[in-house]
């Protein structure tokens, strides 16, 4: 299955180095920029952008709900995403020179933080009533999300905020994403932790009497995932539902133990957001559709139908 | 009783006699329609950025104003008048305190004069873009006749023809252009068609593109697309500018490798537009003076 992915992940890279608007030509003859020019300005970056926030996103997504134990949460409805989206307004209200890196760290701090409040709340809520963490993390989405609104509707920055919203990769150029590259040791880190992650999912009496220091690293989880999201949003704007979609996917053919299949989960984000991205550069070419519509549209269905399949087997 | 009927009628006649001799119910050309006023107003409030630019142009001083006003030339009109809402949303108490005779709304506050109008008679004065030149005139011809500044609203369109006139001269022969506008690290592009299709209609500058579908918030684009249409002329505006936030300005955007390839970018022929002009006053008169001007001053300056 890994190879299948494996091929399927090449096959995309491959389609996606070759659509753009610009002619690919190997001599750059006439006024066509040189194939190798071409690649590394501009199809390599968008390409690598999207598989980087594709995987980092779908392992947050993972880690989440193995922190809540619960399979319909993610960064983005349960204010990891919305938190960091307030923290690059910060920076913006207050250091508007700051450059993309300490965007970044601000970003990364105001989503662990969040994300911090959400897990604390979530651990207290009934563990026999599954579908009240989601809830809870939509609501709490969405008063994170409402206060970023009203910060931005004050300061005339809606329309600026629409960006971070609704991730797009049209922007993706050499030079304006390699902050994704640490996704690569993140997801790195969440491989080394995959065993204790999948204890965890056990639950706290469990994965301690088993040896896993559960609040330690309950605090790994949560720098993980927040610090993915926040990169994912710094860069490339909100991608909705690849956290949500991805692992449940996975899990529901492949299991749970983490070790086997959180490899195949970042294999899969990659496939889904770099082939929404390159959905969205074919429907209107040579226009674009942000990626986050894409895969706005295609989403709610594919959760929808994983909440009635749940209910099918329950 | 015929004759009391015809008494009434009578004292309505010699009543709307009686107003007419100081009144001047004229038809006023809307957005939304056609509009009586019957009186000539005297206090106003306007929340349309690009009208409040064309009344003052032709001498009429607001009552009530949006807080924001976006186009520091306006700085001076708020400090005289109340604030009454914001450009997206008339403040129906602040508006009812001051008790306007007329209420203008537009743009970013079209179709609030079914709100405003239980409060004062009101006229949604929209421009719809498709031809913002001609449109700019007509709404200046239309608050002359409102205000009884008839004279000076037609001296303020003759100078407005006027720098269109030498805008347009500039442009001639000089190569296609690509009007974009940057919103932080992402780009769109707009056609022909788009709100900002004056710019190659009335001017005559052909568009790099062709064949841009009519999209107001213009096509979402990659910096392949630029190189690809490689205009002679980049015409950009930066939407953060425009709105006051000037973090993350066009040119870091736009300075890539890929744009970079342009002719525009090479021979130095990117025009950076007068962000709030061009964006939130588009149709004032005075403002789309200073945009033209802009025009003209950079293509003059490559012969």
């Amino acid at each position: 299955m890994m190879k299948g992915a494996g091929l399927c992940l090449a096959l995309l890279v491959i389609a996606s180095l070759a659509i753009g608007v610009e002619d690919l030509s190997l001599s750059g003859a006439g006024d066509r920029l040189p194939l190798l020019d071409l690649l590394s300005i501009s199809r390599m970056p968008r390409t690598l952008a999207a598989v980087l926030t594709g995987a980092g996103l779908a392992v947050a997504g993972q880690i989440m709900q193995t922190l809540t134990r619960n399979r319909f949460v993610e960064p983005s409805t349960a204010g990891t995403a919305q938190s960091a989206a307030l923290g690059i307004l910060i920076v913006t209200l207050f250091l508007p020179s700051a450059g993309i890196g300490l965007k970044a760290l601000v970003a990364s701090g105001c989503a662990l933080a969040g994300t911090a409040l959400f897990l604390s709340t979530a651990h207290r809520l009934p563990p026999e009533q599954p579908h009240l963490v989601p809830l809870f993390g939509l609501v709490y989405g969405g008063v994170v999300g409402a206060a970023v609104t009203y910060v931005a509707w004050q300061n005339d920055l809606l329309q600026y905020l629409d960006i971070w919203m609704n991730g797009e990769f049209s922007g993706v150029l050499r030079g304006r994403y390699e902050l994704l590259f640490f996704c690569v040791l993140l997801i790195a880190a969440a491989l080394l932790a995959a065993d204790r992650l999948t204890i965890m999912a056990l639950g706290e009496g469990q994965a301690t009497s088993l040896g896993i220091d559960y609040r330690r690293m309950t605090q790994i989880g949560l720098v993980l995932v927040s610090v993915m999201s926040a990169l994912s949003v710094v860069v490339v704007g909100l991608v909705p539902f690849v956290g949500l979609v991805v692992p449940n996917l996975v899990s529901r053919i492949f299991g749970d133990n983490l070790r086997g299949t959180l490899p195949l989960v970042a294999l899969c984000g990659a496939i889904l957001v770099l082939s929404a991205d390159i959905v969205g550069r074919l429907i209107r070419f040579p226009y674009e559709i942000p990626v986050g519509t894409v895969l706005g549209v295609v989403g709610p269905f594919v959760f929808l139908w994983l909440i009635l399949q749940e209910r099918r087997n329950a | 009783m015929p004759i009391r009927h015809i008494t009434r009628r009578a004292l309505c006649v010699a009543g709307l006699l009686l107003a007419a001799s100081h009144a001047l119910a004229m038809d006023v050309e809307t957005y939304a329609g056609k509009v009586e006023i019957d009186t000539p107003p005297k206090k106003v409030a306007v929340f349309d950025i690009a009208a409040l630019d064309t009344l003052l142009a032709i001498g009429v001083t607001p009552a009530g104003v949006p807080k924001t006003l976006y186009l520091p030339e306006l700085a001076g009109v708020a400090e005289k008048a109340e604030i009454v809402g914001d450009i997206f949303e008339p403040d129906l108490e602040a508006l009812s305190a001051l008790s306007p005779d007329l209420i203008i709304v537009g743009g970013r506050s079209s179709g609030k004069e079914k709100q405003t109008s239980r409060i004062a008679p009101s006229l949604d004065m929209t421009m719809d873009g498709v031809d913002v030149i001609d449109q700019a005139r007509r709404r200046a011809i239309t608050y002359g006749e409102l205000f009884g500044r008839q004279d000076a609203a037609r001296q303020a369109v003759e100078r407005f023809d006027s720098s269109l006139d030498r805008a347009r001269k500039s442009v001639q022969g000089k190569g296609r252009g690509l009007i974009v506008m940057t919103n932080g690290p992402k780009v769109s592009a707009y056609g022909s068609e788009s709100r900002f299709g004056w710019v190659h209609k009335a001017l005559g500058l052909p568009p790099a593109v062709e064949q841009m579908q009519a999209a107001t918030h213009g096509e979402p684009v990659s910096f392949e697309f630029i190189r690809k249409a490689d205009p002679d002329w980049l015409l950009v505006l930066d939407r953060a500018a425009a709105i006051g936030a000037s973090d993350q300005n066009a040119r870091a955007t736009l300075d890539n490798a890929l744009v970079a390839e342009t002719k525009a970018w090479k021979s130095g022929r990117v025009i950076y537009l007068p962000a709030a002009d061009f964006y939130i006053a588009a149709g004032g008169l005075q403002a789309t003076q200073r945009v033209l001007s802009a025009i003209e001053s950079a293509f003059s300056a490559h012969p």
